[in-house]
């Protein structure tokens, strides 16, 4: 009886444990309602720690060319993105862009640790919310994915 | 009891700390923003960009592309037309204020001036729906944007750095008909 509680002690730990670390590095949120007569609600809530793991599976199944594309042009700059990311990381919550017209409004903003993205048009009301790490995660992911394919497809 | 007398100076060194901290975070420069308001009220358009002159003077050396290098942009040979950037500046530095160009056309007038350590700018183009534009750009951020540099460079890092210092600045206005575009730089993170 003894062993059986320390059983599951033991895997409530790792529980708790492996959430609290896939929640560390918070959540991507992804809500999109369209409008119309039928409309469509989309609410997506991933944790962020997942979303760098999934480009890079992605990677592996996304048609070769497109991946060396996407990697050739991304390299170069993701040096700027990193550093540009995390400066905004240490600045105060702030509205970056705000465009609004007839009909749409866009606005980016940065909030706590993450950037969020809201557009509201005549189609869809959308809101992205993403953590800062995880997307300069992500975009290293994207950068080194063809060489980390040719490796992969090599093995 | 003794011990009690011991806690006094402690208390009296943490309360002193805690009195001194608000002062010496505010001593450190506080973050300075660059401002891009455009209003087309022809169109019912707003477009406003908040941009921390921090993340700027952090990305830009990290580009390397191009012309644009360690926040420097390099002049093509054949690009400058013969003209020595450098030359032109260290004249407008040392000259006294007054007005150095000034072109007045049928539709169009054009001044170039230095007022109180700012190089002016205005055009007046009846032309374009009236359109006017006012430019007006601190000399230290001209000084900046040459020092140290090849007769070939231009440190727009260093401009951007000196932008930061040069206080409230508002830089460039442009006003037509319908279109009203503002660019500025203050302490604050909102256009409001």
């Amino acid at each position: 009886m003894i062993l059986a509680a320390k059983v599951a002690l033991v895997c409530a730990g790792t529980v708790v444990a492996g959430t609290t670390m896939l929640c560390s590095e918070g959540f991507l949120r992804v809500k999109v309602t369209e409008r119309g007569a039928q409309p469509h609600h989309i609410d997506v809530i991933a944790p962020a720690m997942l979303v760098p793991i999934a480009a890079r599976f992605a990677s592996h199944f996304a048609p070769r060319q497109k991946m060396e594309e996407a990697s050739d042009k991304l390299q170069p700059w993701v040096p700027t993105i990193r550093t540009a990311l995390s400066e905004l990381n240490s600045l105060d919550d702030m509205t970056l862009v705000d465009v609004s017209e007839p009909g749409d409004h866009v606005r980016v903003e940065k909030l706590g640790s993450s950037i969020v993205v809201d557009v509201d048009d005549t189609d869809a009301v959308v809101h992205i919310s993403a953590p800062i790490r995880a997307i300069s995660s992500t975009i290293q992911q994207i950068a080194d994915a063809a060489d980390s394919d040719n490796s992969w497809r090599a093995n | 009891m003794r011990k009690q007398i011991q806690a006094i100076p402690v208390f009296c060194l943490l309360a002193a700390g805690l009195v001194a901290m608000p002062h010496t975070a505010s001593a450190a420069p506080a973050d300075r923003y660059l401002h891009v308001r455009v209003e087309d009220t022809s169109k019912s358009e707003n477009v406003n960009v908040n941009l921390p002159l921090s993340m700027a003077e952090t990305v830009l050396p990290a580009v390397n592309k191009g012309p644009l290098h360690d926040g420097r942009v390099t002049i093509p040979a054949g690009k400058s037309n013969g003209i020595d950037i450098h030359a032109i500046m260290e004249a407008v530095r040392t000259a006294p204020d007054g007005e150095f160009v000034t072109v007045k056309e049928k539709d169009q007038d054009v001044s170039v001036s230095k007022v109180n350590g700012n190089i002016v700018v205005r055009v007046r183009d009846s032309k374009k729906s009236g359109q006017t534009v006012d430019a007006t750009i601190p000399m230290k951020v001209v000084n900046a944007l040459v020092s140290g540099t090849k007769s070939n460079e231009l440190d727009i890092a260093a401009a951007i750095r000196a932008m930061g210092d040069a206080g409230d600045t508002l830089i460039i206005t442009v006003q037509d008909a319908t279109q009203h575009v503002r660019v500025w730089v203050d302490s604050r993170n909102t256009q409001e």
